[in-house]
């Protein structure tokens, strides 16, 4: 596992990728920074949040390479001939993702610092926006390294991770929708309105329910909700795992 | 159709069957899993573990709400009703600090307080059932709160659980939030429906004076029932009434008013009367109210503060001041300094008739002036000679029938004006508040002492976050350090590519 | 010692390896010959672990490597057909990585790479990247990277595809010094390479084992036939039935035919083929008919498989 997240997070200063990320990073949270700081008031939480939103540009970017660059390369063999197990070698790809977020949060805490020295005021629900960032990005990691993971073109590889997060950031949106249309399929199949209304209702909640962005948006407010933090969590071993099944695949695969 | 392939294939690829049944048995047992845990932390444990970390606890309820929930019976039933659907994403709302305290209270009230969320279009139904005489138009209440407990209710906006800057918004028309009152409005709206005796308290209006939302916020904390008194040509003290206030009249009262008013004290009636000498009054002489609160020996002087004891001053200047209150009222409040602006001095007046005890209750310093105008409002040359101790507000109280009168010389205990901008954990308002329990006495409860939060404030020292300085961070954020990185890009990339 | 046992893989319906078994011995080299598409790569692949067979057993030092994988592939090392090498990496780098992987400790690390680079002869480009060097420094790089963990059994697929001659001659040379200290499979569709290096053959055709064999065994086997091909100038039918009069001629197949020029394809019986070439001289110089070409064909691997397995039949 060690040895994965070396590489790979050493792979990532070895090439343009980490830092023109870093400096994409940097850019983004230097322009929210500043145009708060020029209206004489810094709130780092909601800087976190808007950086939320750039989740999907920056974790395909990192994410892409990861696996679909060792198949087309041929070195993925070397998971499956050396003493690694494929789960370390998934554990040690996400973790160096991460470490690469935390490399890139270097830029949030020296805001923080110009904050707190500028007299601003960095309370808890700035700490509680940063805890969800991080639990975010390990979930955004693994859906982007089980992109990685299906294909062996890192350009399809980034758009599925595009998806991924672009589904997730608009469950909300969607479960209108998904409203919308149950209500009329189901009132089309001739079921009374009301309970229609409250079929569809259970779909709305139901996917409503799978919003990240929801579930964690108390944690601003200085609310620290563990559940939620289980889910991001749960979400994001849920995706390593189906990686691993993945890679594990290909060995008795007979396709 | 032929089964022959089938079972050679079966045969030959046990193995591969049994690792693909295992990986997908395993995929979907751990998607079951995660679904399990996940609605289980959501379901069960997830209201256990969620902690307020926030400061000031924003978004829990205080040891003293729990108190006084704790204190009600358990059969109690009060419902808080949003006229609304509850809104997803709360933050940067209104309702930002509202929605989670009252979940907060949900969940710590066993059962006794519920929380409910109805859109007025989707269930038109809940206004006739909340509000069956249609005395509140709750129709034209679709943003604020309900509080329901046997049949009473109140309506809270959002705009009542905030105080405002409101000077500010007279100038920018931005609310600047300075406090978070969510607590203290729904606890003590909650108590005040809740508990039994409940009095009344007129506040006269008509006379040019200013908004009394919060002194009626407040005293709704006390479950004393507030209401409108309008001055009108047949005015009329209602019976009922156990408190009558003339928050910071700017127009003298009327003869009607004069006569019922005495009446009132005759039998035995309860007046706060809070006054200041402000440029709408200056001309102002109350000569009709003079005559009221003569008859409980007090004088309303026409003549402006001056605190010439730079001790006392705030910010140097004489007519914003600190004043202390007497030994008499030193249990009024947890300090006895008070802040007092454009203070009008109120003056013991000889009353031939017996029986009133007349008390000072603020005081200035040892070195105060006053500054008298004239009926044009014009400052009465040679009268600011006479330094000493000046009264800002006086007590009396009547022996023989119980009548009682505090009358201040500034509005600074009462107005929105003054309470908005220092909230209402302001030592000014304790002070108030024990003025009107001394006068409404048992009637009325002891408002619960809720602790009023701060709100969230990012702003920063403007003299360090300039626009040079912003321009700095400009400059170093979005230019210096991305810059250096992609340079770093571009040299680790030319470096390896050679190697 | 790698003891494989009935090994069967399925891809859908086509069976690339159908019933394999074979021992490799301690310190041995092991010939692995087979044209492309013998299911060579998938055998390897196989007992190194990348893939996991339908049926059938792959025990390397006594370990299952199904069921004991980790210390299985502990004993391997492997250099795939395609190196995995990561372009984007320095020598040094690549090989600390793979120190990393197989989990070699740190005191050991420096004199373990020192000997694997001075063997493998790349200490001049161990500063340099990957991607940039020749294709003979890949693989070399690709040897020790298998080395990399002191293995005990090396098992490298098609090591001197796509190299030039002298590459290839160096890497053979390094294989043979390999081979005192290991057990070695080697993968070729190069009958004369596998010649040169292995102890032992094992030559499979369409998933199968054809032969198992040692090296002398399978030159006997091979050496009971020579082909010509002859280039004359001459009617073809008339002359292929003139040749083959010829006494230690057994066939005369024309293959192409035109105006002026015909190519004949001899097939030779015995070991005098001296003699017989001069026969053909003579008769060609008695006809009139100049030879325009003659030389020698090396018999095809596929050839040497319907020969191998033609000659199971007969006996």
């Amino acid at each position: 596992m060690y040895a994965i997240f070396k590489r790979e997070f050493l792979s990532y200063f070895r090439s343009p990728v980490g830092y023109v990320s870093i400096a994409i990073f940097s850019f983004l949270s230097g322009f929210i920074f500043y145009s708060q700081f020029s209206a004489g008031s810094v709130n780092i939480g909601s800087e976190v949040i808007s950086l939320r939103s750039f989740f999907i540009i920056i974790v395909p970017i990192i994410t892409m390479g990861l696996l679909a660059e060792d198949k087309k390369r041929g070195t993925d063999i070397l998971y499956y001939t050396t003493p690694v197990s494929l789960f370390n070698v998934v554990v040690g790809k996400v973790l160096a993702s991460f470490a690469l977020f935390a490399v890139m949060f270097i830029n949030v805490i020296i805001h923080i610092i110009v904050t707190v020295a500028c007299g601003g005021s960095f309370g808890v629900g700035g700490v509680g926006t940063i805890i969800v960032f991080f639990f975010m990005a390990f979930m955004f990691i693994s859906m982007g390294l089980f992109a990685s993971a299906i294909t062996d073109n890192q350009i399809v590889s980034a758009i599925v991770a595009f998806l991924f997060i672009l589904i997730t950031q608009l469950l909300s949106v969607i479960s209108e929708y998904a409203y919308t249309a149950s209500y009329s399929i189901v009132k089309v199949l001739g079921v009374k309105a009301d309970a229609a209304t409250s079929f569809a209702n259970a779909i709305r909640k139901g996917i409503a329910w799978l919003d990240p962005f929801v579930k964690t948006q108390d944690f601003r407010l200085g609310i620290f909700s563990v559940s939620s933090l289980i889910f991001l969590v749960s979400v994001g071993v849920l995706f390593m795992y189906l990686t691993f099944r993945v890679l594990e695949k290909k060995r008795w695969s007979q396709a | 159709m032929s089964n022959k392939p089938v079972t050679n294939k079966k045969h030959n690829d046990d193995r591969a069957h049994k690792l693909k049944l295992y990986s997908i048995g395993s995929v979907v047992l751990l998607i079951g899993i995660v679904l399990l845990t996940n609605i289980l932390f959501d379901g069960i444990f997830g209201k256990v573990l969620t902690f307020d970390f926030s400061d000031y606890g924003q978004n829990s309820i205080s040891e003293e709400s729990q108190t006084f929930i704790d204190s009600l019976a358990p059969d109690t039933h009060v419902r808080i009703i949003g006229l609304f659907n509850r809104p997803d994403n709360v933050s940067g709302t209104p309702y930002q600090y509202i929605i989670p305290l009252l979940d907060d209270y949900e969940r710590k009230s066993d059962g006794k307080i519920t929380v409910e969320y109805y859109d007025l279009t989707e269930n038109p139904t809940i206004i006739n059932q909340l509000d069956p005489s249609n005395s509140y138009d709750l129709a034209s209440n679709a943003d604020n709160f309900v509080i329901e407990y046997n049949g009473k209710i109140r309506i809270i906006t959002p705009l009542d659980c905030y105080s405002y800057d409101e000077e500010r918004y007279f100038y920018t028309g931005v609310y600047y939030v300075t406090s978070n009152n969510t607590e203290y409005v729904f606890t003590n709206t909650i108590n005040m429906l809740t508990s039994n005796n409940v009095c009344k308290a007129y506040i006269v209006s008509g006379l040019k004076e200013s908004t009394s939302s919060y002194i009626t916020q407040i005293m709704n904390s006390m479950s004393i029932n507030v209401e409108d008194l309008p001055s009108s040509d047949n005015f009329v003290i209602p019976e009922d009434c156990d408190l009558l206030i003339l928050n910071g009249p700017n127009a003298d009262i009327s003869e009607k008013m004069y006569v019922a008013m005495t009446d009132y004290i005759k039998n035995g009636g309860k007046i706060f009367i809070a006054v200041d000498f402000n440029t709408k009054n200056v001309t102002e002489r109350f000569d009709k109210l003079n005559l009221l609160v003569n008859q409980m020996g007090i004088n309303i002087d026409p003549a402006m503060i001056n605190e010439n004891d730079p001790g006392y001053q705030r910010s140097g200047y004489t007519i914003d001041h600190t004043v202390t209150s007497t030994d008499t009222f030193s249990d009024y409040s947890s300090m006895p300094y008070f802040h007092a602006t454009y203070s009008r001095s109120i003056s013991n007046y000889k009353n031939p008739s017996t029986g009133v005890d007349v008390f000072p209750v603020l005081v200035t310093s040892n070195n105060a002036s006053l500054t008298e105008f004239d009926t044009n409002g014009n400052a009465v040359s040679g009268a600011t000679d006479t330094t000493g101790q000046y009264y800002v507000a006086m007590y009396a109280a009547s022996q023989s029938n119980g009548a009682q009168m505090f009358v201040f010389g500034t509005t600074n205990f009462s107005s929105d004006e003054y309470i908005s901008g220092y909230g209402m954990n302001d030592v000014n308002v304790e002070f108030f508040k024990s003025c009107i329990r001394n006068l409404t006495g048992s009637k009325s409860a002891a408002s619960i002492n809720v602790e009023v939060k701060n709100v969230d404030n990012f702003a920063l020292d403007n003299t360090k976050a300039t626009t040079s300085s912003a321009t700095m961070m400009m400059v170093i954020f979005m230019i210096i350090i991305p810059v250096i990185l992609v340079g770093m890009a571009v040299i680790v990339y030319t470096k390896r590519k050679n190697l | 010692m790698i003891e494989i046992n009935n090994l069967v893989k399925r891809y859908g319906d086509k069976k690339a390896v159908n019933g394999i078994s074979f021992t490799v011995n301690d310190d041995e080299v092991l010939g692995f010959l087979g044209p492309n598409g013998a299911g060579k790569t998938t055998t390897m692949n196989i007992i190194t672990g990348y893939l996991s067979s339908t049926s059938g057993t792959v025990k390397v030092n006594g370990h299952d490597i199904l069921e004991e994988p980790e210390l299985a592939k502990k004993e391997i090392g492997y250099l795939p057909e395609n190196p995995p090498l990561y372009t984007d990496m320095t020598v040094n780098e690549y090989l600390d990585f793979i120190c990393d992987l197989k989990g070699v400790a740190k005191s050991k690390r420096k004199q373990m790479l020192e000997r694997i680079i001075s063997l493998v002869k790349i200490s001049d480009v161990t500063d340099r990247l990957i991607g940039n060097l020749s294709k003979g420094y890949k693989q070399r790089v690709g040897i020790a990277q298998a080395m990399v963990g002191d293995p005990s059994i090396l098992i490298l697929d098609e090591p001197t595809v796509g190299l030039d001659p002298s590459q290839i001659i160096e890497i053979r040379k390094l294989i043979k010094s390999l081979s005192k200290s290991h057990s070695i499979i080697i993968s070729s569709h190069i009958l004369s390479e596998i010649q040169e290096i292995a102890d032992r053959v094992v030559i499979i055709n369409h998933g199968k084992i054809a032969a198992v064999d040692s090296l002398t065994d399978l030159s006997k086997r091979l050496s009971g036939q020579t082909k010509l091909m002859l280039t004359v100038g001459a009617p073809a039918k008339e002359c292929a039935a003139k040749i083959q009069t010829i006494h230690g001629i057994s066939a005369a197949v024309p293959k192409i035919v035109n105006n002026k020029v015909s190519q004949i394809e001899l097939t030779l019986v015995g070991e005098n083929s001296t003699e017989i070439r001069s026969a053909i001289f003579f008769m060609m110089a008695r006809e009139n008919w100049p030879i325009l070409e003659m030389r020698s064909l090396d018999p095809t691997l596929e050839e040497v498989f319907l020969n191998i397995t033609a000659g199971k039949r007969r006996a």
